[in-house]
């Protein structure tokens, strides 16, 4: 039934992304509305095709993972209910052109996505987590509803195409609507410093949510931000450093919290911040561009920006995924008491491998693409001969290669912790076998996915202009981006043919393979507690950069002469949360116990409370 | 044609010419006569008929490793020029393509050395996890910001534009040397970032990821670890060549450049001693900073009129 609903959306999204024509659709609700319109641009139609081919991807892989939950009798139905009205709502959000209809189906996503969380609500951590996330989301819807209520106030309609008439109109206006949409949509999608509910949901909800959630919900923040550029039209240089320099922050912020964890889904999680970080480089250096009139700029920074948001979803999902496979059958999170699952499951590995290369954005794999094209525009407006947008632009270039090779740590980390060496507790001895084909199928098909976009990059390049179409009008300029990724994609060939030339050179050249065991400098037992542990393998970076965090240190030496007690852990809290969530929470709590006394359970006080209310009401309206 | 079969044979050779020249200079500073010249060739060869010894713990990982990362240097240096000053692929934005192939190398050469289980390695693998990740940054601000002096974006056209550049020129050229040049003694791995002369496992960074590596495996992987600097030193030679002194007078001033960082490399190791591991982040910030100094100056040029 889904299956079906989401490929009949395929349909018109690929039509429009090949033809280029957008498909409108009106449908005259009640006069509060007014007429909605429905709108397929080559925009939405991209955003479409991200969303169904990854829900589809992710819902087959339920089956497979929800199969323990349903022999231990646990009710799927509303579940799965709120899945469809997810899917359906974000296919509502990116094609709606009119606000209120806009905002009805944001909260529908907001609220269908809190039930798909909190779907172990048995689990106090993932009720909190669920909550948590629930009051981050409509503190951000505040944001997008002033920002349209500014707009329909001044322009007296609701619909999408009023607005782009006053905000073109009006450039200060149109500053304050993008900066209060950002700080809204860009909630949503997780940039710092407003992405704190982030690394709690995603790890709270089940592995095909999660997916769903950080491969596409979260983009359709991204599409918020998008949807206002095209409402502005020409956006201000201000607006263009803002977004490009809280990018690089978020990318620098996720990636290096990614580094520090240990709860596989939450490290994906802040994952997920960094590469949000890279579309927001990407959507930056193209506002740049169009801000200062270089057009090759700026369409080479949307085309990598809106590229990432597909590959993103792609491999993050992939990700997600292969995480969920590794839980349902180690039944831990914890990277710590992994290891050596690549012998008992070797396509969950490998899947899992092809994500983590991909998602270090290294060739040949399609993460490195989308990061190339925001790059290669990143490098074109340095030219640009603005003395701010070099500067930025340069740090810009420096973060994003920084990030680069962060991820690069933080993925051999994780991926060698998990499947390499020897287990490292039970939980990993006792893991017996590969997934299901259900669950490893949609992976495989993802992961095909990232070669496919990786090796054949100029065709990618040329539907992706569609979408940029909407910001601006790719002309000649975009030969030079193709013939380069022509080659690109030609070195990737031979560089793939290559590796396959010299295995096979090396596997039939015959010589005598003798095992042995590690070496361990002459100590002839190593077992596996000798092994090098995730924090170790993170340690020498962290401890150079020790003031960013707050370290929780739990540690019980050992006292006696059967020291049975004694452990050490250690935790690593998010700064933010450390520092301003919680004070500020305190003081709140603080604050509003002030008025307690207000509430005392007595019925005449409420009564004297209404009428107080009503006197005031009267005298209000009196003098106004 | 002919310059194009020069660098291959400059890729196959060089790499254990230059690491021979630097054994050889640090033999002369220590008052012995030294192997020959030749002998990493040698053991090259001598490796590549052995037999292997593998780990049990290791998995299929371990053994594609040693291609991939070979594979990865080779093709990175398709992106550089070498001793016509051209490179085999000269596509804008090179840079970047030539960083990232060398990252995937990096990658697995990272969980390869996972692999084995080994606590040892585990150590050497992060130890160059996070050196790497400082390295990158500075030696993107200084290529991008070089390469933005002329607007397109390619590597063969470094000498051409500080060459423009006028009286900043000069001190760019010198700035961006002493930088490329720590990185050669990082990436490298050479004293005194990592001695890979040393015998104790607890104080090697590159060579206690390979100890579990034999025969091929660490013929590839040695010869992979020579490429990378030689082609960090085919960079120094396209900042200080000039771009328009003919073919012949390139191709040998390109030589001599590597000879003279050979030799400095080895003066260097035998001058200076091994830094501590807790201080080696500042080394590479000193990497870092002259990054900066280029930076800035490539900013006073554009913008200062």
């Amino acid at each position: 039934m889904l299956l079906l609903g989401s490929i009949t959306m395929l349909v018109p999204a690929t039509k429009v992304l090949i033809s280029s024509q957008p498909i409108i659709k009106t449908f005259n609700f009640n006069p509060v509305f007014g007429a909605v319109n429905f709108v397929i641009d080559p925009l939405s139609a991209f955003f479409i095709a991200v969303i169904t081919i990854m829900s589809i991807t992710s819902v087959i892989y339920a089956k497979g993972y929800l199969k323990p939950y349903i022999e231990k009798n646990k009710k799927i139905g509303a579940h799965m209910i709120f899945m469809i009205a997810l899917i359906f709502s974000m296919i509502a959000v990116v094609t709606c052109q009119n606000a209120l209809m806009f905002l009805i189906c944001w909260e529908i996503m907001s609220l269908s996505s809190f039930f798909l969380v909190i779907f172990e609500n048995e689990k106090k951590d993932v009720l909190k987590a669920g909550i948590k996330y629930l009051v981050f989301m409509h503190i951000s819807v505040l944001f997008i509803i002033i920002a349209f209520a500014l707009c329909a106030i001044k322009s007296g309609s609701l619909d999408f195409s009023s607005f782009s008439l006053i905000l073109k109109s009006n450039q200060k206006l149109a500053n304050i609507v993008f900066i209060l949409a950002f700080i809204g949509f860009g909630t949503k999608a997780g940039f710092v410093p407003f992405h704190n509910w982030l690394p709690d949901a995603h790890p709270a909800a089940p592995s095909h949510v999660s997916a769903v959630m950080s491969g596409v919900m979260i983009k359709t923040g991204i599409y918020g931000i998008l949807r206002m550029l095209v409402l502005i039209g020409l956006p201000s240089k201000t607006a263009g450093f803002i977004v490009l320099s809280l990018s690089v922050l978020s990318a620098l912020y996720g990636v290096l919290y990614a580094i520090t964890q240990h709860d596989l889904k939450r490290l994906l999680a802040y994952h997920s911040i960094e590469n949000i970080g890279i579309i927001g480089i990407g959507i930056g250096t193209g506002m740049l561009g169009m801000a200062y009139g270089n057009k090759l700029v700026a369409v080479l920074g949307f085309a990598g920006g809106i590229l990432h948001i597909l590959n993103h979803s792609i491999f993050k999902e992939l990700l997600f995924l292969s995480a969920g496979s590794v839980y349902t059958k180690a039944h831990t999170r914890n990277v710590e008491l992994l290891g050596g699952l690549i012998k008992k499951m070797p396509y969950t590995a490998v899947l899992f491998l092809i994500g983590s290369v991909a998602i270090c954005g290294l060739p040949p794999f399609n993460g490195f693409i989308s990061e190339f094209l925001v790059y290669f525009g990143m490098m074109k407006g340095l030219s640009i001969h603005s003395f701010f947008a070099f500067i930025a632009l340069i740090f810009a270039i420096a973060g994003l290669a920084l990030v680069g090779t962060m991820a690069i740590l933080c993925f051999t980390k994780a991926f060698s912790i998990i499947f390499l060496g020897l287990p490292r507790s039970e939980h990993a001895q006792n893991v017996s076998s590969d997934t299901d084909l259900s669950m490893t199928l949609p992976m495989c098909f993802l992961a095909l996915l990232t070669l496919v976009i990786g090796l054949f990059p100029q065709y990618v390049f040329k539907l992706l202009l569609k979408p940029v179409s909407v910001f601006i009008e790719p002309t000649v300029i975009a030969a030079q981006p193709v013939s380069i990724l022509q080659t690109i994609s030609i070195v990737s060939f031979a560089f793939i043919a290559f590796i396959c030339i010299l295995a096979a050179i090396k596997f039939l050249s015959g010589k005598k393979i003798e095992m042995h065991k590690t070496w361990g400098c002459g100590f002839n037992r190593p077992n596996n507690h000798m092994q090098y542990t995730a924090s170790s393998y993170a340690s020498p970076f962290l401890s150079m950069l020790k003031p960013l965090f707050k370290k929780v240190f739990d540690i019980e030496k050992p006292r006696k002469l059967f020291p049975d007690g004694a452990h050490f852990s250690l935790h690593i809290e998010d700064i933010e949360e450390a520092y301003l969530l919680k004070p500020l929470l305190k003081f709140d709590e603080w604050f509003l116990t002030k008025f307690e006394k207000l509430q005392n359970g007595n019925l005449q006080t409420y009564i004297k409370y209404g009428l107080l209310f009503l006197v005031l009401i009267i005298a209000g309206s009196l003098f106004i | 044609m002919f310059m194009k079969l020069l660098n291959l044979i400059i890729i196959l050779f060089f790499p254990f010419v230059m690491i021979g020249i630097i054994r050889k200079t640090k033999a002369f500073w220590g008052g012995r006569k030294g192997a020959s010249i030749f002998q990493p060739l040698y053991d090259f060869i001598k490796l590549m008929k052995k037999d292997f010894v593998i780990s049990k713990t290791t998995s299929a990982v371990f053994r594609i490793t040693p291609i991939i990362s070979i594979s990865s240097v080779l093709f990175a240096a398709l992106f550089v020029p070498l001793s016509d000053g051209r490179a085999l692929i000269n596509i804008p934005a090179g840079l970047i393509v030539f960083a990232y192939i060398l990252g995937l190398g990096k990658f697995f050469s990272l969980i390869g050395a996972m692999d084995t289980g080994s606590s040892f390695e585990g150590m050497g693998a992060s130890r160059e996890a996070s050196f790497t990740s400082i390295v990158e940054p500075a030696f993107f601000i200084i290529i991008a910001s070089i390469m933005a002096m002329s607007g397109n974006y390619t590597f063969d056209s470094l000498s051409k534009i500080i060459s423009n550049s006028g009286d900043y020129g000069i001190l760019i050229i010198i700035f961006t040397v002493i930088s490329l040049f720590l990185m050669i003694l990082i990436e490298g791995c050479r004293v005194p970032v990592d001695d890979p002369a040393t015998h104790l496992e607890l104080t090697m960074i590159h060579e206690v990821m390979i100890l579990d590596n034999s025969a091929a495996d660490l013929a590839l992987i040695s010869w992979g670890a020579g490429i990378k600097m030689l082609l960090i030193s085919s960079l120094i030679a396209a900042v200080i060549i000039p771009h328009n002194i003919g073919t012949g007078y390139y191709a040998l001033g390109y030589t001599l450049t590597i000879l003279a960082i050979s030799l400095l490399i080895g003066t260097v190791e035998s001058a200076t001693a091994r830094i501590r591991m807790s201080h080696v982040f500042e080394f590479i910030f000193i990497m870092s900073s002259f990054a900066l100094v280029v930076l800035s100056l490539v900013v006073a040029k554009m913008f200062g009129g």
